[in-house]
């Protein structure tokens, strides 16, 4: 049931709940990850398709390294438009910045819609492939996803982490403490668009078509379900998350047309049965607990 | 010259009406409970849907139900106001299922978001199993007695406009008197302002909350009718674009201001009718743009109080 192609799209979905997760470690709701999905998808199907420097062939294949080169300027263009727009969007506060990242959401995905190049509603479509087969890109995505969460996990024990999670806890007492706030928001909200850029530049390859309905509010909500039901205290709650959500409606498909309202059902229902998410403080101290206990007994 | 730009004005007025009503249906919630209702969007469908289900329309339902409807059609003005009513039960319903455990729990304002957005996903998913993912419009008879159009001022103008604009007109006003002058509005203002008083001084806030959600669902249904009859119904996703433009104008006007909601309202219809029609296919992003600038400019909104942080 579960084949190749739907364990890529279940990695997207783990890597786009980390990039929603990242800002959100430091108390700051961003919905902005799709509008950053869409600009590095876009530029990726752009560039494969317009510029024949990067090697895509006739028979539509495409050099591993210009797709890695891809993946690379898709997180570079995202990081400096989060740079642009953070710096504006990051004083607002809560639900606020909920709804100016929603707007820009929607201003990307009308620009993408409305822009001459883009291809208007069909989109950009025939993107080359780097890999003959969907299990090709398990290995990047893969890739991509350990890198991101060796980020996260060093972000656990180094003073920026520290301070994203001072400020989630509290933004005043944070700033009184001397730590730069804008600075901390800022770099979390970049690293989360990095990440959504280049996850961006590997599904449009993956898809092989790419428009302007990749990046829009549902796809917005959707993400964020990833990390409230996965769990926001941890980088792992995003990765289940998004795995697990990802695959739920693939997997209903047997049911027929029933299987969205029971995919809405789950994230209807889902925090009121964990509010905390399934990967949770508690789980988390049981298993560390379990893991000094490891480490405490003789080794034979 | 003076007549097209009359014209243009005054159907802007009119989207302006409805994008006013979705976003005093956000209002309502957020001044009693501080957080945002995202099911509305897809209670504005549901009104559309209802609507024209009771004055008799046909469904396919993807060739499910070629032709099935009600075997019975009322008049468009009583089939708006009872799809309206049954709405705003369906937003009590969202009410019960979306925020009331979350309530319960003490639980953080995040989950509601998520949990309403849960709501309207399943409605919105209802909407699309029910009644198919096709477009419907409404019969012609239903306007049956208004002439097509009624000149003003030297401008035609689509009766139906004119007709959305008055309803608008008159559920914001019956509204505001509501709030102002009778007990229950009243009493809904005092939970707004200050829930653990309000309690203390014998009001039912719970029961407020409730009102609050009902007349919420009512206003974003009758913004659905009047969209339906007005454009037609293209899908079950129809309300979530109004419920975006409703959250921009929500915020334009400034979270929790009732004048905020309609001057915003009003605005950005204007705003969205001046677009010129070689640049329509950019309408859609002026509001955010409007609402990006706002927030930058002035983070309360237009006519929003100041939130002072108490340490």
């Amino acid at each position: 049931m579960i084949d190749n192609g739907l364990l890529v799209q279940m990695l997207i979905g783990a890597l786009l709940g980390v990039s929603v997760y990242l800002p959100l470690a430091a108390g700051q709701l961003s919905l902005a990850t799709p509008a950053f999905y869409a600009v590095g998808g876009t530029l990726a199907a752009l560039l494969s398709t317009t510029w024949p420097a990067l090697g895509a062939g006739a028979d539509g294949s495409f050099p591993l390294a210009s797709f890695l080169l891809e993946l690379l300027l898709g997180g570079l263009l995202a990081g400096v438009l989060a740079l642009l727009v953070g710096r504006l969007v990051l004083r607002l506060q809560g639900i606020y910045l909920a709804i100016a990242t929603i707007a820009l959401v929607e201003i990307v995905r009308v620009a993408i819609l409305n822009l001459p190049f883009t291809g208007g509603a069909i989109g950009i479509f025939g993107i080359p492939q780097p890999f003959p087969t969907a299990a090709g890109y398990l290995l990047p995505a893969l890739g991509l996803l350990a890198l991101a969460g060796w980020v996260c996990q060093r972000l656990e024990v180094m003073p920026l982490g520290r301070a994203m999670a001072a400020i989630r806890n509290d933004e005043l007492a944070a700033r009184c403490m001397g730590i730069d706030t804008t600075r901390v928001k800022l770099t979390a909200f970049v690293l989360s668009a990095v990440l959504a850029g280049s996850t961006g530049a590997l599904a449009a390859h993956f898809l092989n078509t790419w428009n302007a309905r990749q990046g829009s509010f549902d796809t917005a909500v959707t993400m964020l379900a990833f990390v409230i039901l996965g769990g926001s205290r941890s980088w792992l709650g995003p990765v289940l998350g998004g795995l697990l959500l990802t695959a739920l409606p693939e997997l209903l498909r047997p049911v027929g047309d029933v299987r969205l309202v029971l995919f809405g059902l789950v994230i209807l229902l889902g925090p009121s049965v964990f509010p905390q998410g399934l990967i949770n403080p508690g789980l988390l101290e049981r298993l560390g607990r379990l893991g000094e206990r490891a480490e405490r007994e003789p080794q034979p | 010259m003076i007549d097209t730009l009359l014209q243009t004005l005054l159907n802007g007025a009119a989207s302006g009406g409805v994008y006013a009503l979705v976003a005093l249906g956000y209002t309502l919630v957020f001044s009693v409970l501080g957080v945002i209702n995202f099911a509305l969007g897809a209670l504005f469908s549901l009104g559309g849907y209802l609507t024209y289900l009771l004055m008799g329309g046909a469904i396919s339902a993807n060739g499910g139900l070629p032709g099935w409807g009600l075997p019975f059609g009322l008049p468009f003005p009583l089939a708006l106001l009872l799809a309206a009513a049954l709405t705003g039960l369906a937003s009590l319903g969202v009410e019960r299922l979306a925020f009331t455990p979350l309530r319960r729990r003490n639980a953080e304002p995040l989950l509601y978001l998520i949990t309403s957005l849960g709501a309207g996903l399943v409605l919105v998913n209802l909407l699309q199993m029910l009644m198919g993912a096709e477009g419907y419009a409404f019969p012609a008879t239903a306007l049956a007695g208004l002439p097509d159009a009624v000149v003003l001022g030297g401008a035609r103008i689509r009766s139906v406009q004119v007709l959305l604009l008055a309803v608008c007109a008159a559920a914001v006003i019956a509204l505001t008197l509501w709030l102002e002058r009778s007990r229950s509005g009243r009493a809904l203002k005092a939970v707004a302002e200050d829930a653990t008083t309000a309690r203390l001084l014998g009001i039912n806030s719970d029961a407020m909350l409730r009102l609050a959600f009902l007349l919420s669902g009512a206003l974003a249904g009758l913004g659905g009718g009047l969209i339906g009859v007005s454009i037609s119904l293209p899908g079950p996703y129809v309300g979530i674009g109004y419920g975006l433009k409703g959250l921009a104008v929500l915020v334009l006007g400034g979270l929790g201001s009732v004048p905020g909601a309609i001057a915003g309202g009003l605005l950005m219809g204007l705003a969205e009718a001046l677009v010129p029609g070689e640049a329509s296919g950019w309408r859609d992003a002026l509001a955010f743009a409007i609402l990006f600038a706002v927030l930058l400019l002035r983070p309360t909104g237009l006519l929003g109080r100041r939130l002072v942080e108490k340490v």
